[in-house]
């Protein structure tokens, strides 16, 4: 019984001690302002132009000034020359925001989206010579690169664009929601290769994939499908189907379009089609 | 029992915590006065002060990686606004550009060119001078450490490379004479009229050293090494140009003096930097390459077959030891042509069955000998080719349209021959042949 008592008191007497422990450091001074400067640079037209159109309708930070943590410091790359910044996010904000927003509806894009657009103005070369023309990083921030070679008045240069874009935005919304990748991998399993860069496009065409760099792994070749069949036409891409000589190819192409048609229908109720059709509507507007 | 003594040393604990726990006393380690916040602050402001402080802006001579590649100038002017003005001597380009440049905070302050200018052409992964720096560019950075200042000068290490690079106080000359340094890349990468043999000589007072110089315009670095037997000393140095010469880094070291301002010559096309005490260091011309070899003895009479050829559309054509007068007297001959008739080869037989001679092939006309005698000049270690006859007949005159080229064969003063270590493509051992008297130097393969 006297261990027991003993025990009682001791208990209390830690728990007096541990509130003491508790209060007794409480200082009355509270921290003050922060001494880091947090003064923002003096905002340019540019700036003012990019808040209006993606920062407060989008909740999208565009940056185009340099900051070391957005970009791979391994890398030769640099900032975009500035009079290119604002062609680069027309294009941009009409082909891809504006497409999705008029069949996805207005809401689409807010919801999701990368929340940060990095513009870098030179080439990001490979040391195999490929070139990397854009980034997607955790559904949150999307880098395009060769901002600085944009030509409004060439289709060719516009699509090589927003592919890179679309590209990176279907990535995005597989890392909101996936698609079908079981059956995806069963389409063309053996067609995968790390040195996909070897290959000519007609060569990886026969063997069902819509480029080359979709060999690279599915989850690439789901992005470089939906992405190119965005940027062709109805014709266009009907003409490239018409063109493939392997009905195995055929096949695996129309395979793996209807899977992404369903992934859009059932993860976001879009119409792919539909889609196609206003960004190719949207392509020719803005190029003068 | 046990139990009971287990809580006293409990309390006991506790109570000790107590006792030193609110203990704010850090005096022995207060090493500043300020905190590492405004320590920061305070660098900022130091830096954006100094950047600003400079009526005329800032010169750096920024030296990628002293190991491959040269120096490139840069001005820049800075203002309060958050522009900057920018001119380099990178290409022809070496107008002023206007952009921005911010001072970040990070693991330290530095000073970022935010948005694109000159000195971002050297960051472009796309474009690199060698192709052992594909998706490298030309190594440079934009982003630099802020690391004080020292005798009027800004010192920053590059953020990528941690390179030092110093920002001193820029001259209006500085800005009008920007353009000047292209001028001075000419006069090193040398004219046309120039000799073809070029070294470092080196003096420490007393005794001279030599060393063969070649420089790469591309990236702007020159590889020098010594020329003398038992002494394997070499000077390899990135070049940033100047309006009166060049500065190397890393600097030429002689007897514990680092030379690294050469100031050109242009009588001479040479480049001289002094020292005190009578040491200096000149790049200059010479007319008689630094080693002679033997290797013109193939061509002595009594020696077996020999037969060398250059030939205008194979990789000869682009070997770097051939001369801009070889490629200027092939155009000579090629305009003197009728029309759809070019030179296509010149290819050099010695002991041949028939003969020694010189065999010129065409596109679109039959290919002439000019058959010639072969002497030496052993002390010079030379070869002298003279005249015999063309196609056999003696009495006739020299082609015209080859008259001009083929006089540095017949050089009265000598042919020199030498194995390059170099090969073009093939593996067929490459033969330059370099006249005595003028800058004339044609690449052959041996092909016997």
């Amino acid at each position: 019984m006297k261990i027991m008592k003993l025990l009682k008191y001791n208990k209390i007497a830690v728990l007096a001690l541990v509130s003491i422990t508790l209060f007794s450091c409480g200082s009355d001074d509270l921290p003050g302002e922060s001494q880091l400067d947090f003064t923002q640079p003096e905002k340019t037209a540019l700036d003012n132009w990019i808040n209006g159109v993606y920062l407060d309708p989008y909740n999208i930070n565009v940056q185009y000034k340099w900051n070391q943590n957005t970009v791979d410091n391994s890398r030769y790359l640099f900032p975009p020359e500035v009079d290119k910044v604002k062609p680069a996010l027309e294009i941009v904000q009409t082909i891809w925001l504006k497409s999705y927003a008029a069949i996805g509806g207005p809401d689409f894009v807010k919801k999701i989206a990368p929340r940060e657009i990095v513009l870098v103005g030179g080439v990001n070369l490979n040391s195999v010579g490929t070139r990397t023309l854009g980034l997607a990083e955790g559904g949150q921030r999307v880098t395009l690169f060769e901002t600085d070679y944009i030509d409004k008045s060439d289709r060719a240069n516009v699509s090589e664009f927003i592919h890179t874009i679309q590209h990176e935005y279907i990535h995005i919304l597989n890392q909101n929601k996936p698609f079908d990748e079981k059956t995806w991998k069963t389409l063309t399993p053996g067609g995968y290769t790390a040195d996909w860069y070897n290959y000519e496009i007609p060569e990886s065409n026969e063997l069902g994939f819509i480029t080359s760099y979709a060999r690279s792994n599915i989850n690439e070749d789901f992005a470089e499908t939906a992405s190119m069949i965005l940027i062709y036409s109805k014709d266009e891409y009907a003409d490239f189907l018409a063109g493939i000589q392997s009905p195995f190819a055929l096949q695996a192409l129309k395979a793996k379009e209807a899977i992404v048609v369903k992934y859009f229908k059932e993860a976001f109720n879009m119409d792919f089609y539909a889609l196609r059709d206003e960004a190719e509507k949207n392509t020719t507007s803005v190029i003068n | 029992m046990k139990m009971k003594q287990l809580y006293k040393y409990l309390f006991a604990a506790v109570l000790i915590l107590q006792l030193i726990a609110c203990n704010d006393n850090t005096d022995a380690e207060k090493l500043f006065n300020e905190t590492p916040t405004t320590r920061l602050n305070n660098q900022k402001t130091e830096l954006s002060e100094a950047l600003l402080s400079s009526p005329q802006g800032w010169k750096a001579v920024y030296f990628t990686d002293n190991t491959v590649l040269g120096g490139y100038t840069h001005l820049f002017r800075f203002a309060a606004d958050g522009t900057v003005v920018m001119a380099s001597d990178f290409d022809s380009d070496t107008d002023a550009h206007k952009s921005e440049y911010a001072i970040q905070v990070g693991s330290t302050v530095s000073l970022t060119f935010t948005t694109k200018n000159r000195i971002h052409l050297l960051s472009d992964s796309n474009n690199y001078p060698i192709p052992a720096l594909r998706a490298k560019g030309y190594l440079g950075d934009f982003q630099f450490l802020y690391y004080g200042q020292e005798n009027g000068e800004i010192i920053f290490r590059t953020n990528r490379n941690n390179q030092e690079l110093r920002f001193v106080k820029a001259t209006a000359e500085d800005w009008a004479d920007l353009s000047k340094n292209l001028v001075m890349e000419q006069n090193v990468i040398g004219g046309e009229e120039r000799p073809l043999f070029r070294l470092l000589e080196t003096n420490d007072g007393t005794t001279t050293h030599k060393f063969d110089f070649s420089f790469t315009p591309a990236t702007r670095f020159a590889n020098s090494n010594s020329i003398e037997s038992g002494y394997s000393v070499s000077y390899d140095m990135g070049v940033g140009y100047t309006p009166t010469g060049i500065i190397v880094s890393p600097a030429v070291e002689v007897a514990g003096q680092k030379l690294s301002n050469f100031t050109y010559n242009d009588a001479d096309g040479s480049f001289t930097a002094t020292g005190t005490g009578g040491i200096s260091a000149v790049i200059k011309y010479t007319t008689k390459p630094l080693v002679l070899t033997d290797d013109y003895k193939f061509l002595l009479p009594g020696k077996p077959l020999s037969w060398f050829g250059f030939f205008v559309d194979d990789y000869t054509i682009d070997s770097p030891a051939n001369s801009p007068l070889l490629y200027a007297e092939l155009e000579k001959v090629n305009a003197m042509l009728p029309a759809g008739q070019s030179i296509a080869s010149i290819q050099i037989y010695a002991n041949h069955s028939i003969g020694t001679f010189i065999y010129y092939t065409f596109v679109g006309r039959s290919a002439l000998f000019h058959y010639v005698t072969a002497e030496e000049d052993a002390d010079g270690k030379k070869v002298i080719l003279k005249h015999q006859s063309w196609n056999g007949n003696t009495t006739v005159a020299t082609p015209a349209f080859l008259a001009s080229i083929d006089k540095y064969f017949m050089d009265t003063e000598g042919l020199y021959v030498k194995a390059e270590s170099f090969r073009l493509y093939y593996s067929d051992p490459v033969y330059t042949f370099t006249s005595a008297s003028s800058p004339f130097r044609m690449t052959t393969w041996k092909l016997q």
